[in-house]
C-alpha cells in the first residue's frame, strides 16, 4: 500500500505527466497514444513512458483496440490521498482551537 | 499534491506557557489526548483516547527533537503501523507566541489503512470530529 502511494507521488511529481493526466481527465472519451503524442508534440515513445508511470500509479487504464492503445484517466487514487489530508486538516484545526481555549482558561502561567 | 499539513496560530500568551502546554504530559492530557509523554529525545510516548466499547485507541511514537522551542515526534495510530511525523515550533512575537505545526508523511497512508484507522478512531475522540469521521468512513467504504 505504501508502495502504491509512493508511485502516486512519483507520477504526479512531473509537470508533463500532470498535463497528460489533466488532458485525459477533461477528455470526453479515451485518448490514444497517437492522439496524446500529437497534442503534446512528443514522440510516441516519450508518451508511452509517461503513460506507463501513470498506469503504475493506478491513474490511467489502458485498453488495446487493434493496433492502438487507448488511455482513460482514473482519479480515484488521488481522492484517497485527499481524504487523509482533509481528515488531518480538520483534526489539527480542532486541536489548536482546544489548545487556545485551554490557554485562555488555565489559571497558572 | 502535498504530503504534509501545516498550521499556524497566534496565541496571546508567553512562549513558555505555550511550550508547557504542548510538552508536559499533564497539560497535553487536558487539552489534547491523555498522554504518557516526556519532552526528551528518544522517549517512547503514548496518547490514549477515552476507553469506549471498542477499547482504547492509542497513538504512539518516539520523540525525535525536544528543545525550546521545537518539539517533534513520530505519530503512529494504533492498527495502522503507518509512521508520520508531527513537529511543533514556537516563536516569540510582540503579541505573544506564534505556533507552527507540521504534520508530514501523510502520503504514507493508503486507502486500506484508512478503514482500519477510522474504525479505531470511532468513539474515542472529541465529539467535534465525530461527524467528520462518519462522513469519511462512509466515503472510504463506498469508494
Amino acid at each position: 500500500m505504501q508502495d502504491k502511494i509512493t508511485k502516486l507521488f512519483k507520477a504526479v511529481a512531473d509537470p508533463t505527466r500532470r498535463d497528460i493526466f489533466h488532458a485525459l481527465v477533461i477528455a470526453t472519451s479515451a485518448l490514444s497514444i497517437t492522439q496524446i503524442s500529437n497534442q503534446f508534440d512528443m514522440s510516441r515513445q516519450g508518451v508511452t513512458k509517461h503513460i506507463k508511470t501513470l498506469e503504475d500509479a493506478g491513474l490511467v487504464h489502458l485498453d488495446t483496440k487493434g493496433r492502438e492503445r487507448f488511455c482513460n484517466a482514473n482519479a480515484k487514487p488521488l481522492k484517497e490521498l485527499n481524504k487523509w489530508i482533509q481528515f488531518y486538516e480538520q483534526f489539527w484545526d480542532d486541536s489548536l482551537d482546544n489548545l487556545d481555549n485551554y490557554l485562555n482558561t488555565s489559571k497558572h502561567g | 499534491m502535498k504530503d504534509s499539513i501545516t498550521k499556524e496560530k497566534l496565541f496571546s500568551h508567553p512562549i513558555e506557557k505555550v511550550w508547557d502546554a504542548i510538552s508536559k504530559a499533564e497539560e497535553i492530557s487536558t487539552w489534547f489526548i491523555k498522554a504518557d509523554f516526556k519532552a526528551e529525545e528518544g522517549y517512547q510516548y503514548t496518547f490514549t483516547s477515552e476507553p469506549n466499547d471498542k477499547g482504547c485507541t492509542t497513538i504512539s511514537g518516539t520523540v525525535k527533537e525536544a528543545h525550546p522551542y521545537v518539539l517533534a515526534y513520530t505519530w503512529i495510530v494504533a492498527d495502522t503501523k503507518v509512521e508520520t511525523t508531527v513537529t511543533w515550533t514556537l516563536e516569540s512575537t510582540t503579541e505573544g507566541t506564534k505556533l507552527h505545526l507540521e504534520h508530514s508523511g501523510i502520503s504514507n497512508y493508503g486507502g486500506e489503512t484508512a478503514v482500519a484507522m477510522f474504525e479505531s478512531f470511532n468513539g474515542g475522540w472529541d465529539n467535534c470530529i465525530d461527524g467528520l469521521l462518519t462522513y469519511l468512513k462512509d466515503e472510504v467504504n463506498a469508494g
